[in-house]
């Protein structure tokens, strides 16, 4: 996760280097420290700098280290001339390396060369099978090459060991729902909040799952957790306010004609959902508020 | 004292420097020499796995009740049950630490090495200040100090009237064996200090964990 602060660091240094005020190598060290996607920034600063013989050898020790990130943001911009010369010089250097053997086999990814990189991935895990880094790249291999059922696979398989990755609990849920199996998703989204208990969107994801998979108790723990996700929000998440109506009329189309016992409760809880949006919409999306009380009454829900 | 000692100049050109310049060689090709034997830790599958279990777990136990009910049930069955939960170790198969630590050859000779790399050169060094400089003395501080520095400054002179300022040469030695890792930090860099202080502190027993103690017995039985 990137702070705020972190963030506007960040921000203040790429304008800075890019209106040509220096400071690239530490705007690079940032964006590796923070492990943020600027692959193009990267490659253009950071080959910048490795082809100034005088500042490259001012890195030291460094230099190394820039050559692997040039890689990787070449592979990611498709540059595989530059990716191979980098890794080539690295290859120079570090001829047993595994990492070095990683960055290989992810050029071969890039080339689109399945077979291949999946070899060099499965024997650089049999060196060693602690490779976090080795597992991830194949279940991206598996994915970026439409197999989602391998690339799940994969990611359990990762997943047995690394079991408290929440990263990888994230994607394998994402996954599950591009397939439409609701369930396990469920199950990936209640482990996520089990690891990050006050993180709203795993709040939001697992209440949309829940009212997906439908039936009267899923709906119910669904309307729960949009509330949860009102309440860490502060009011201020569109979408669970919406999932509340939704559910709400939901259950009372499902029980409907059934003993009416605790029926004052939730209506309260939609009618003070539909009034926050609409004062949301009023201030925001003046133009849109007709279309938001048709949506309400459509739902028989009266603000 | 009335009359000062005079210390000869040889005293200063062949003791003191030269033992102060061994003691910096030698702890710069120490460094070099763990640099060499030291092995990459390749963490164990099964330890890693044992390690996320337990974070897991724990992140269940802090958030059960943001779970709904249902679900940290089954939860607790996967990790619980007494067949084939995740964190269930039968009775008699828990291994303590210590017989954990003898099974894996692999930690003893890890602790070996990083023993021997520290403990050899400074027997030998020992063993050579003793033999060519023992009992007599070679710097004074200039400052005074009282009675209670005798037995830190003057070790292996046994003359309770010569002044406390006065350093021993096997003093001398200690003081540089503790005091030179300002100087290693500076060369080797920050990390790479040899900590010998520390590593003694372990050795000798100061207010250390049980884990700690542990460590130390077993050097002892190696060795």
């Amino acid at each position: 996760m990137v702070s705020k602060a972190e963030e506007a660091e960040l921000n203040r240094l790429e304008t800075q280097v890019d209106n040509g005020g220096g400071g690239a190598w530490d705007y690079l060290c940032l964006i590796r420290k923070l492990k943020v996607r600027r692959s193009h920034k990267v490659l253009n600063y950071g080959l910048s700098i490795l082809n100034d013989s005088r500042k490259r050898s001012g890195l030291g020790q460094e230099e190394w280290t820039l050559y692997e990130q040039v890689a990787i943001a070449a592979l990611d911009c498709q540059a595989i001339d530059v990716a191979k010369d980098c890794i080539k010089v690295l290859q120079k250097k570090f001829p047993q390396s595994k990492r070095v053997g990683r960055l290989e086999a992810m050029l071969l990814e890039a080339k689109g060369l399945w077979a291949e990189a999946e070899k060099a991935y499965a024997s650089l895990l049999e060196e060693n099978p602690c490779d976090q880094i080795v597992h991830k790249r194949r279940v991206a291999l598996a994915k970026a090459q439409g197999n989602i059922a391998g690339a799940i696979e994969w990611l359990n398989k990762y997943l047995e060991t690394f079991m408290a990755d929440h990263d990888a609990w994230r994607e394998l849920a994402e996954l599950y729902i591009s397939l439409q199996m609701y369930k396990q998703a469920v199950f990936c989204y209640e482990e996520l909040i089990l690891s990050q208990p006050t993180v709203p969107l795993f709040h939001l994801a697992y209440a949309d799952v829940l009212y997906t998979l439908g039936g009267l108790e899923n709906l119910q723990t669904a309307k729960k957790y949009y509330a949860s996700t009102i309440d860490l929000t502060g009011g201020k998440n569109t979408r669970a306010l919406f999932g509340i109506c939704l559910c709400t009329s939901a259950i009372a189309q499902l029980t409907r004609g059934r003993n009416k016992e605790d029926k004052e409760g939730p209506a309260e809880l939609q009618s003070l959902a539909a009034t926050a949006l609409e004062k949301d919409y009023k201030q925001r999306a003046p133009h849109k508020l007709s279309l938001l009380s048709s949506v309400l009454k459509g739902l028989k829900v009266s603000p | 004292m009335a009359e000062d000692l005079v210390l000869d100049t040889a005293i200063r050109d062949w003791v003191l420097i030269p033992l102060s310049v061994v003691m910096v060689l030698i702890g710069v090709l120490r460094y070099f020499v763990s640099k060499l034997m030291r092995s990459s830790p390749v963490p164990d599958a099964k330890v890693v796995r044992e390690g996320q279990i337990v974070l897991r777990a724990r992140n269940l136990r802090s958030a059960a009740n943001f779970i709904p009910h249902k679900s940290f049930r089954s939860r607790r069955i996967y990790y619980g049950n007494e067949e084939n939960g995740l964190l269930y170790v039968p009775k008699g198969q828990a291994q303590n630490a210590q017989a954990q630590m003898f099974s894996d050859p692999n930690m003893a000779m890890d602790m070996m090495k990083k023993n021997l790399s520290m403990i050899i050169p400074q027997t030998l060094t020992f063993a050579w200040v003793n033999f060519f400089f023992s009992g007599f003395v070679a710097a004074k501080i200039p400052f005074p100090l009282t009675q209670r520095f005798r037995s830190m400054l003057q070790n292996g002179i046994d003359l309770s009237t010569v002044d406390v300022s006065y350093v021993s040469s096997r003093s001398w030695y200690f003081l540089n064996l503790f005091g030179l890792r300002g100087l290693f930090s500076l060369i080797l860099g920050e990390e790479n200090a040899m900590d010998d202080t520390q590593r003694m502190m372990q050795m000798s027993g100061f207010g250390m964990d049980p884990t700690k103690v542990n460590i130390v017995s077993l050097y002892c039985i190696v060795f």
